[in-house]
C-alpha cells in the first residue's frame, strides 16, 4: 500500500523513530522495496549509534584537565559532604570493594614514572581537603569524586613498586581491613575522622608501607 | 561498621539505584557538556539534587528518565552560573579525545565524532531517544516542543549520520 502514505511521510517516521513505526507505517513498508531498505539501512544505523553513544567510561579519568577540576565552589563540597552522607555509613566491606573498583576504572594511574609537578599534587590535596608528606615521590595524583566528595587519588613510587593511595577525608574508617578486590590487594586503615586505602596490584600491601602512608597524611580542619 | 542512628535501609535501594544509573548519566552529560570534566561535575550535582529530592521518585522504574532531567537542569545550570565557555567543536576533533575511540572500530569512532558536530537541537533529543529511551512525545515534554518538531529533528539528526555512515541522505522534510 504505496497509497495512503508518501514515501517522503514514511522516511520521516523511519529517520525519526525506526524502532516505533505505526501500523500505516509498516502497511507502507509492506509494499516498497525502496522505503523498506531505508528501514533497514536505518535500523543497521541505530545499532551503531547506540554503540558509539555508550562510551567506554574508563577513558573518563585517562586525563587531567586542569582548572575546571578545582572549580567547585566551597558550599558545593559543603553539600557533596552532605548529601554523601548517606555513604560514609555503608559497610566497610563495600567500600573495598569501591575503592577496588575506582582504582580499577582508572588503569593508567600505575604507570606514571616522573614525580608530579608539586603545584599539581598541592592543588590535588587541597581540593580534597588533606595535607600529605611532600617527599614522598608521588607520580599521579587527581582529586576524584568519590561517595558524594572529593578524594585525593594518589599513586606513590616505593621500593617495592607503584602504590595507589587514596586520601578519604569523609569516609569514616573504624577499623583496620584487609581486602582483595578486583585483583587489587588493599589495606583500609582509619586516619583522623576519615581513612586512608592502599592498593598494590602486584601482591599484599606491606603494612609498614601502609602506615607510613597513614603518617604522611593530615587533615585540613 | 555500624549503620548510623535512623540506619540507611531506605537510603541503600536508593544509592544503589544511582550507582547503577550513573554511567549513562555521565554518558548522558558528556554528550551534552561534549567535555568529560563539565560531564562529571554535572554528574556529581546530579547526585546530589536526586539524593535531596529522592522523595519526589515514587517509582524506581521512572528513575532514568527523572535522573536524565536532572542532569539536563543541571548541565543548564552549571553553565549559567560559571558561564562556562561553549565548546568549540573544531577543538574538540582537534583534541581528539580519548573518550571517542574505539579500540579497534575506526568507524565507530568516527560515528563519535560526527555525533560531537550534530548542532546541540539535533544531538540532544537523539541522544534522549537512544541512550535515554525516552519516547518522542517524552522528548517533546522535555524540550519543550511540539511531537513533530521532535520528529524532524530526529529524522534530520540521522540523516547526517548517514552520509558518516556512507549511506544516501533521504531528502529533507519541511
Amino acid at each position: 500500500m504505496s497509497g495512503a502514505l508518501e514515501h517522503r511521510d514514511v522516511r520521516l517516521a523511519v529517520g525519526a523513530d525506526p524502532g516505533h513505526l505505526s501500523p500505516e507505517v509498516e502497511a507502507h513498508l509492506a509494499g516498497c522495496a525502496e522505503c523498506r531498505r531505508f528501514r533497514d539501512e536505518t535500523l543497521a544505523l541505530d545499532g551503531r549509534l547506540r554503540a558509539a553513544l555508550e562510551l567506554p567510561l574508563p577513558e573518563f579519568r585517562r586525563r587531567v584537565t586542569p582548572v575546571r577540576r578545582y572549580a567547585l565552589a566551597a558550599s558545593v563540597v559543603l553539600a557533596l559532604l552532605v548529601a554523601g552522607g548517606a555513604w560514609l555509613f555503608r559497610p566497610s566491606s563495600a567500600l573495598a570493594g569501591e575503592v577496588a573498583a575506582h582504582v580499577q576504572e582508572e588503569p593508567d594511574s600505575w604507570n606514571g614514572r616522573d614525580p608530579m609537578p608539586d603545584a599539581t599534587i598541592a592543588k590535588v590535596l587541597e581540593t580534597a581537603g588533606v595535607e600529605f608528606d611532600a617527599r614522598l615521590p608521588v607520580v599521579y595524583a587527581y582529586p576524584c569524586p568519590f561517595r558524594g566528595g572529593r578524594i585525593a587519588h594518589l599513586v606513590v613510587q616505593t621500593a617495592h613498586g607503584p602504590l595507589t593511595v587514596l586520601l578519604l577525608p569523609h569516609v569514616n574508617v573504624t577499623r583496620r581491613e584487609k581486602f582483595s578486590e578486583d585483583g587489587l590487594h588493599g589495606l583500609l586503615l582509619p586516619a583522623g575522622s576519615g581513612g586512608v586505602a592502599v592498593l598494590d596490584r602486584d601482591g599484599t600491601v606491606d603494612a609498614t608501607e601502609a602506615d607510613a602512608m597513614v603518617s604522611a597524611v593530615r587533615w585540613e580542619k | 561498621m555500624n549503620p548510623p542512628p535512623g540506619g540507611t535501609s531506605a537510603a541503600a535501594p536508593f544509592s544503589r539505584l544511582l550507582e547503577m544509573l550513573r554511567p549513562d548519566l555521565l554518558r548522558f552529560a558528556f554528550w551534552l557538556a561534549r567535555d568529560r570534566s563539565v560531564a562529571e561535575d554535572v554528574v556529581q550535582e546530579t547526585l546530589i539534587r536526586a539524593w535531596k529530592s529522592k522523595d519526589e521518585l515514587k517509582d524506581p522504574a521512572a528513575a532514568r528518565p527523572w535522573l536524565f532531567t536532572i542532569v539536563r537542569r543541571e548541565h543548564a545550570r552549571l553553565y549559567e552560573r560559571k558561564r562556562l565557555p561553549t565548546v568549540d567543536v573544531e577543538e574538540v576533533e582537534a583534541l581528539g579525545d580519548p573518550a571517542l575511540a574505539s579500540d579497534g572500530d575506526a568507524g565507530l569512532t568516527d560515528l563519535r565524532r560526527a555525533i560531537m558536530q550534530l548542532p546541540d537541537e539535533y544531538r540532544e533529543p537523539l541522544v534522549l531517544q537512544v541512550l535515554g529511551g525516552f519516547t518522542t512525545a517524552e522528548i517533546a515534554g522535555e524540550l519543550a516542543l511540539t511531537q513533530a518538531a521532535v520528529l524532524t529533528r530526529l529524522f534530520r539528526a540521522r540523516n547526517r549520520l548517514r552520509v558518516i555512515y556512507g549511506l544516501a541522505p533521504a531528502e529533507d522534510v519541511e
